[in-house]
This record gives C-alpha cells, structure tokens and sequence, in this order.
C-alpha cells in the first residue's frame, strides 16, 4: 500500500465524512421542518450541528496530521 | 519525422473511435439506481448484487482453499501469492495498530480489503452488466397506466396524476432465457405527464407503441398530443401483421377469451370510444431491457451499508472490549464543554457509517455509470482508459474502507484524552498499540 497510503485514505475519509455530516444535518432538518411548521428554524439547526460534528470528527481524524506537521496541540 | 508520427497517432486514435462507433457501440444504457431483483425467495429479493457478492465468496474461499490445501515450507505458485498477500497486510495493520492489536484488527480488516477489492475488480469484468434476463417494460407500463391503484405513479382523486414519471426501455428482439444486451439497441421513454388522465396516456401509449414497434409515422410533437384520427390509424396499424404488436380492443369480461395476461386489465380509450384491454407484442419486438444477471456488489447501496454496520459494530465491540463501560465516558462526560463534545463524538460514530455507505457506493456505482455510458457515446478508445482509471479506483476505495475501519478501531480503544497526552500514561497495551497509530501517521 506505500506510504502515502494511510494519509491518503484520512484525508480522503475527512472529504466524505465532512459532506456526510452537513447533508445530513440539512436533510433531517427539512424533515424535521416539514414534519413540525418549524421551517427553517429545524434546517439551520440541522445544519449547525452538522457542522459541529464534522469539526469534531474532522479534528479528531486530523489530530496525526497536526502532530505530523508539527502545528497541532502538542504536550 | 514528429509530424508523421503525431499524424499518424492521430489517424490511428480516429481509426479506431471509428471502428468502435462501427462494431461496438453499447446499448444506451438505461442506469437503475437500485439492484435489479432477479428472482424471489419466499418473501427476499435475490438480487443481482447479491449474487456477485456470493460468486466472489466462492472464488474468495476457493482459492484460499486452494493456496492452503497442502502448504509447503517453500512456498511456490498460488500458496507463494496468498502468502505476499497476507504477509503484506499484516505488516500494513501492524503498523499502524501495533502488534497486539493488529493481530486482533487483522482478520475483520483484510477480509473487509480483500472483499471489496475482489468485489470492485470482479465488476469490472466484461461479462458484468451484459447478459441477463428480459424484463418486460410494456407489461409494467401498461399495467401502471391500466391499474385503478398503480404502484410508481401517482394519481390523484379527481383521475389525474399528480405526478408525472418516465418508463425507459430499449427496442429488443427475443424474450426467452439469458439474453445480451445488443450491441446498437436503441433506447426509448414513454413519459406520463402530470395532471393528464390515465385515458389520455394510454391513447399517447398506442401512438407510442405504434411508432416504434409498427413503423406507425408520428413527430415527437404528435406523440405528445395526439389527435383523436392519429389514436385510431396508430390502433389500426397494431393489428399483429409483419411482426407488428396487436392490439386488444373490446370489453374487459370479452378480453379474457384471447387469454392474454393483460385481459384483466382494461381501460376505456377516451378517443376510441372502446376498452383496450392489452397490446398482445408476440411475434414482434419487445418493450424492455436486460436485468443483468451480475452487477457490482458495491454498486448497491444495501451491500455498503451492510458492510459499513458490520464495520461499526467491530470497532464498538473492540473499544468495549479494550475500555469496558469506560469506553463510554468518552461519549457522555459531564465536564463543562466535553458533555457537548461527547454529545457530538456519539454522533459522529453513527455519522460513519453513513460517510462509509455513500463513499464506497458513490465511487463504484459512478464508475460503473461512466463505463457504461462511454461504452455507449466512444467504446473501444477512451472506455480502456477509464477501465485503467476503475482498476486503481477499486484498490484505493478498498484500502480507503479497510484502513479508516483499522484507524478508527485504534481511536476505539484508545483511552480517553490520549489525544491530549499522547506521549504520557499509557499503561495498558490497548493504549500503547493505539499510540503507533500516530507514529505510523507520523512515519510517512
């Protein structure tokens, strides 16, 4: 697999993963929305916490890059 | 001398674009988002997907059988493959869990690897999505139009549709058995339009019927407003001579005696004045297209899904194995800001599932569009290009599933706040192993 493999498939996997948490976020929003009258209160709500997720997760998956490059959190 | 060969490149790569335009030219393909079902088994769906997935099952099985059925100390041949393979994985998952828990990783990770990447490779062999069974497009069609409660459109109730929806299919000869997709078979649509009566429709059906499989003269213009004239020479004309379909008139209760499938079904033709209870189309082309009897496994949603729940599952198992309810205190912490992180951290696990279900489909299924509509609009040129882009593909997006399942799995048993302080107290071995997944990283 090389050594550019395990990189690859993080950042590959952070592009998904972000994507996957907003599309989400604003589709069961809409729902959400449509299925209260709420609208679009339930849609940005949705969209924020997709949002938050995919930063945690996303720093969480990065944590090994920003150690790597030396800009992370360090001890 | 470079302009002649860079002519000559030219004319050789027009050449044969030609010669696939020529010889080659795929059916226009009809793309089905869902697996086709095949056949039933009691209340299940076999479909083609899963078929795939238990023919590389086998394949899997057997030749593991085969690489370990009488091993050797040194190993030659087919053991000598299996052994690089497997040696090679090892040492990848030991790299980057450690060794106690790489071993423990190894087997849920190199059978997810090596089963998506023989699934992803077997789907680009040529006899995927060619050759199948028939399924009869002017069955459903009529029967949808026909049925006082049809099943894909909508009507409303005052009998018009609310919605309006497409029945693709391609002009075919031959129903019976496994039949292939013909090369320069022509892709046709019959379109309901919103807020027209299932009478309407079935008139502009007959007009439709007509053109393509009778020759019948009508402009795009005309099939979409047809006149009461254009109706009844376009029923004339399906009359069952020279290989044309035939058209069954009269009312519901007579339609029976012509034993047609259709019979009891009937609709009154608002310009015929008479029930049409069916289009008879033996002895003439057929409405339809070919379910194909293999299609990629990953091309179906429900097989990356499956794989990604049996992905989530192994990781929960391992952190509550390595943390025990521990491993909980990572998604609900009553400490300030963490609670909201927590909340967050737990949502994003279920997230990754879904973010493993739609990565491995989006990039199969957008592949296997792209290689059939190419084979259709350029075969033979740059259709060898893409199948070369799909092979590396099918390896990246299995090393990309195998290695975010082993990553996250290492995250799983990881103690709480490792991240933070990484290089401190990691005093059993789940923590240490899960250390090296940072140094791995680190590593490249």
């Amino acid at each position: 697999m090389g050594s550019w493999m395990v990189p690859t498939a993080y950042l590959l996997g952070i592009g998904w993963y972000f994507a996957t948490c907003i599309i989400l976020g604003v589709v069961i929003g809409r729902w959400a929305d449509a299925a209260t009258g709420f609208e679009p209160v339930l849609t940005l709500v949705g969209i924020t916490i997709g949002l938050a997720v995919a930063m945690v997760g996303g720093i969480r998956m990065l944590l090994p890059f920003m150690r790597r490059f030396g800009t992370g959190p360090t001890e | 001398m470079k302009l002649v060969i860079g002519l000559a490149a030219f004319v050789g790569v027009l050449v044969w674009l030609g010669i696939g335009l020529v010889v080659a030219q795929g059916p226009q393909p009809e793309i089905i988002v869902p697996a086709e079902v095949i056949t039933k088994v009691g209340p299940l769906n076999l479909t083609n997907t899963l078929i795939t997935s238990w023919v590389v099952m086998a394949f899997m099985i057997l030749f593991f059988w085969s690489a370990t059925r009488s091993m050797k100390l040194m190993p030659s041949g087919i053991q000598n493959f299996a052994e690089a393979v497997i040696g090679f994985l090892v040492g990848q998952v030991e790299e980057i869990a450690g060794e106690k828990n790489g071993r423990k990783f190894f087997m849920v990770v190199a059978t997810i690897f090596l089963f998506v990447i023989c699934n992803n490779w077997f789907g680009l062999m040529p006899f995927f999505n060619a050759f199948g069974k028939h399924e009869d497009v002017h069955h459903h069609v009529f029967h949808e139009i026909t049925a006082e409660h049809p099943h894909d459109l909508v009507l409303g109730e005052d009998g018009h549709y609310i919605e309006g929806d497409g029945f693709g299919g391609w002009i075919m000869e031959g129903d019976g058995g496994l039949i292939t997709a013909m090369p320069r078979t022509k892709a046709i649509e019959f379109e309901v339009f919103e807020g027209e009566t299932p009478g309407e429709a079935l008139d502009r059906y007959v007009v439709f019927v007509a053109k393509h499989f009778a020759d019948f003269e009508a402009t795009d213009e005309e099939l979409e407003h047809p006149s009461a004239e254009m109706v009844a020479a376009a029923a004339a004309r399906l009359d069952g001579n020279d290989g044309r379909p035939h058209i069954l008139l009269g009312d519901a209760h007579a339609a029976d005696d012509h034993g047609s499938a259709e019979a009891a079904h009937g609709l009154a033709s608002p310009t015929l004045h008479q029930t049409i209870t069916g289009i008879d189309f033996e002895g003439a082309k057929k409405f339809g297209l070919v379910i194909p009897l293999f299609r990629g496994a990953f091309s179906d949603v429900n097989n990356t899904l499956a794989l990604g729940i049996v992905a989530f599952l192994c990781i929960e198992f391992w952190g509550f194995q390595a943390l025990g309810f521990g491993y909980l205190k990572k998604f609900f912490n009553l400490n300030g800001v963490n609670a909201f992180v927590g909340i967050l951290e737990l949502l994003s696990e279920f997230i990754r599932i879904i973010s493993f279900t739609f990565r491995l489909f989006g990039n199969i299924f957008a592949g296997e569009v792209l290689i059939l509509m190419l084979t259709f609009l350029m075969p033979f040129l740059f259709v060898d290009i893409i199948y070369g882009l799909e092979l590396f593909v099918g390896f990246i997006q299995a090393a990309v599933f195998a290695l975010l399942t082993l990553v996250f799995a290492v995250g799983a048993v990881e103690h709480h706040g490792d991240d933070e302080h990484h290089e401190g107290h990691h005093g059993e071995d789940a923590g240490a192993d899960a250390h090296n997944v940072h140094g791995a990283a680190a590593a490249h």
